[in-house]
């Protein structure tokens, strides 16, 4: 394994797989993963960082994917936690902002909203002339 | 200062599409053009290398920008400021807000702005090119409402036909309808335009199949036909094989422009070249870096702010058909005041300050000097220099009529999915409320379906996607409630034609000065009883198509924004729609308008006016393209005056 790669990114990722109902291969191939992962080190006091990845890791051994969510919902979503950590890790993925920031050009043009959405980011990943007359192609892959 | 001594035929302050217009026209006539811009050259240039990393560079910075508004590609210089919507704020009694660039007065905030840079606001218009309606220039003779314009319809039609060719728009002439249209009195038998319509979108079909046929909302007291048209537009679709003309011309010996299909202009090797009757197809003008690309819209869905591969029109294309061997540009050159020579009232050169750091206040003054003088910096600039000098007011009307379309938005749920955020911003409009008996009582409109969701009201599908966060939203509950949402979203524009107000005006105050001294326009601004009647019928009407396509009404309007209206106990807002129109206008004499039919001031016979300004009303359309065509009127007219 590349000794670059941080500690705790696999942490990041699979928590990030149940904020954002996206499978991990869908997060992974947006390739914003240690971006997003490097904005929270730069933006949130080590403790915090520490605490919030120790409570995803006994979450994430939870059994079933229920008492996963569940606990999610208590733990991690409220504001007051882990520094709002687990809010702002979803709007990272969904929108490429951190407080309400856009954090680079890749981020915007790689967030997951457009996806939902079922179109492509304004400006970027365009489908081509008359693709707008259609309703949009699902990729099936 | 510093005077320079060559002189031009003529001196173009702005490089905007009306600049840009009056600037190709001239020097390809053989004029000598001297043009001044206040932004920085490296949105000028015309290398492929520069001009290709300079608008990547627009590109990113709309990426990176949170606030993706109008503006938000390109830079808003110290010395040479633009109107930002982001700098809108209430306006509390007897305090102007100075936040931006525009100090705004009040009593309402003045919902548009502009860009000050090469290409002007074409950079980010949206590119909706409909025409004006013969009724719309006799307001006063047809509804007592406004003024009359000094001509009819029919005196502009040739150069509406050239200003759809410069713009190369894309739409169906027989698909036209609506009150006060006709396409055969309108267009002529054989009229095409350059390209085929860009296609409707998928939306605008789910929105047309969802009204019953024949559906009649009821305004003002009567029932009216609601009708859907393609709207024709300045974005590159397929090149219409019907289309005859091949250039615009200047014909000497008749003192006309004319479109013809003998000869074009060629932008490589910057002379006319004969047409061979095989290539007598419209070519589509690409992008201005490499004309191989662009050539059809690619949906990218960001007109405004930015069309990434420039298959939207914007004023570049024009400026760079220019000859260069008759034209200079001077960029970081703001035009600062007009001089003039008081017993002969005759312009005698414009100044302009020089700055090498767009962020310092150091500058060199110099003179700009012409045979004839063209100010195209748009309708808030135009006036601002103008009352600047002192000149070209004894009609009192510099500055007064300033109008914009009042955009009242309405927006809701689809009961199915159509898809928005896919493809040009606008493809559809409603006309059915453009023009009728009605306007004597309250103002008309044009209303486009947009493609864009509840973007510009709610910031969708960010706003979306933040409140669900913020309500404890996560996971595939958060995906599927996005998934469910967003695809059917619809907003309505009802944009009304603000009639021309003379305490709506741009006025200067020695206290607001910008970081050259300068001046910064200061915007008195209100809506009139005829206006807030307007937002009250549309709203109905907009609540009856709702009703009959099983739209779930979502539009909401506060006291917290900044425009804000009430009318008969409810409150309406509005937006700008980015249409800066009337602050010099046109007319018949000198009492009550400043320039004439041909943009050539009543009081300067050397100086003329291009641009938005000189429209006596607005009629519902966007002006852009009425606001060319009066820029091909005037090019012709100073060519004839060059030529007296």
């Amino acid at each position: 394994m590349d000794k670059h790669i941080p500690p705790r990114l696999d942490v990041f990722l699979d928590i990030s797989t149940y904020l954002t109902g996206f499978p991990l291969i869908d997060l992974q191939s947006t390739g914003m993963a240690e971006v997003y992962f490097n904005t929270i080190v730069a933006h949130v006091n080590p403790q915090t960082i520490d605490q919030f990845y120790d409570a995803c890791e006994s979450i994430l051994k939870l059994k079933s994917t229920e008492a996963i969510n569940e606990t999610i919902e208590k733990e991690l979503i409220p504001n007051g936690n882990y520094a709002g950590l687990g809010q702002k890790i979803i709007l990272m993925w969904y929108l490429g902002t951190w407080d309400g920031n856009v954090i680079s050009a890749q981020s915007y043009t790689q967030s997951l909203v457009w996806e939902v959405a079922e179109t492509h980011p304004p400006g970027a990943k365009q489908p081509g002339y008359n693709s707008w007359s259609e309703p949009p192609i699902k990729i099936n892959c | 200062m510093e005077n320079n001594t060559t002189e031009y035929d003529v001196v173009i302050v702005g490089s905007g599409i009306g600049g840009s217009i009056v600037a190709k026209t001239l020097s390809q006539a053989g004029k000598k053009v001297l043009l001044l811009e206040a932004g920085l050259e490296a949105g000028m240039s015309f290398q492929k290398k520069e001009a290709f990393d300079n608008y990547m560079g627009y590109l990113n910075t709309f990426y990176e920008k949170a606030a993706k508004v109008p503006n938000s590609p390109y830079p808003n210089l110290k010395d040479a400021p633009s109107p930002d919507v982001l700098d809108i704020e209430p306006i509390t009694a007897c305090q102007p807000s100075t936040k931006g660039y525009l100090v705004q007065a009040g009593p309402l905030p003045f919902g548009s702005d502009a860009w000050r840079g090469p290409g002007g606001t074409t950079m980010h218009w949206l590119g909706s090119t409909p025409r004006m309606l013969p009724n719309d220039f006799r307001m006063k003779t047809l509804y007592g409402v406004g003024v009359d314009w000094p001509f009819d319809y029919n005196t502009l039609k040739p150069y509406y036909e050239m200003a759809e060719f410069e713009i190369g728009v894309s739409g169906s002439v027989s698909e036209q309808k609506g009150p006060d249209v006709d396409v055969e009195r309108d267009y002529g038998e054989n009229y095409q335009f350059p390209m085929k319509k860009v296609p409707q979108s998928y939306l605008d079909k789910q929105v047309i199949e969802s009204v019953p046929s024949g559906f009649k909302v009821f305004f003002n007291g009567k029932e009216h036909e609601l009708q859907f048209v393609s709207t024709p537009q300045g974005r590159n679709s397929i090149p219409n094989a019907d289309y005859p003309y091949a250039d615009i011309v200047w014909n000497k010996s008749s003192g006309k422009l004319q479109l013809q299909a003998e000869k074009r202009w060629n932008t490589f090797t910057k002379a006319y070249e004969h047409v061979e009757q095989r290539h007598a197809t419209y070519s589509p003008v690409g992008a201005v870096w490499d004309d191989h690309q662009g050539h059809r819209c690619e949906g990218n869905a960001s007109c405004v702010p930015i069309c990434p591969v420039q298959a939207k029109y914007n004023a570049l294309k024009t400026l760079r058909k220019s000859d260069p061997k008759h034209i200079a540009i001077r960029t970081r050159s703001v035009a600062s005041k007009v001089l003039t020579n008081e017993e002969t009232g005759e312009v005698t050169g414009i100044v302009y300050k020089k700055y090498e750091n767009p962020s310092s206040s150091v500058f060199e003054s110099h003179v700009a000097k012409g045979k004839i003088y063209v100010l195209a910096a748009n309708a808030i600039e135009n006036a601002k220099l103008l009352l600047a000098s002192g000149i070209a007011n004894s009609s009192d009307q510099v500055g007064r009529n300033l109008m914009d379309h009042m955009v009242m938005l309405t927006w809701g749920l689809l009961p199915k999915k159509a898809y928005p955020f896919r493809g040009p911003g606008s493809t559809t409009n409603i006309p059915t409320m453009r023009d009728g008996e009605f306007r004597k009582d309250h103002a008309a409109c044009i209303s486009p379906i947009d493609n864009w969701g509840w973007g510009w009201p709610k910031f969708s599908p960010g706003s979306d996607v933040e409140n669900a966060v913020a309500q404890g939203m996560f996971g595939e509950s958060l995906r599927n409630h996005i998934h469910h949402i967003v695809p059917r979203q619809l907003l309505l524009h009802f944009e009304c034609e603000q009639t021309p107000e003379p305490e709506n005006r741009v006025t200067i105050d020695p206290n607001y000065l910008d970081n050259l001294g300068n001046y910064r326009p200061v915007i008195h601004y209100s809506a009139s009883d005829y206006m807030k009647k307007a937002f009250a019928e549309y709203k109905k009407v907009s609540d009856q198509i709702f009703k009959a396509a099983g739209v779930q009404d979502f539009t909401e309007y506060t006291t917290d924004n900044p425009d804000h209206v009430e009318y008969q106990g409810k409150v309406y807002n509005f937006w700008g729609a980015g249409h800066i129109v009337g602050t010099h206008r046109m007319g018949n004499n000198s009492k009550d308008s400043v320039v004439n039919e041909n943009g050539q001031t009543w009081d300067h016979n050397n100086l003329y006016l291009v641009g938005c300004g000189n429209m006596p009303t607005l009629g519902t359309s966007n002006p852009t393209l009425t606001m060319s065509a009066l820029a091909f009127k005037t090019s012709e007219a100073i060519l004839n005056h060059l030529n007296s």
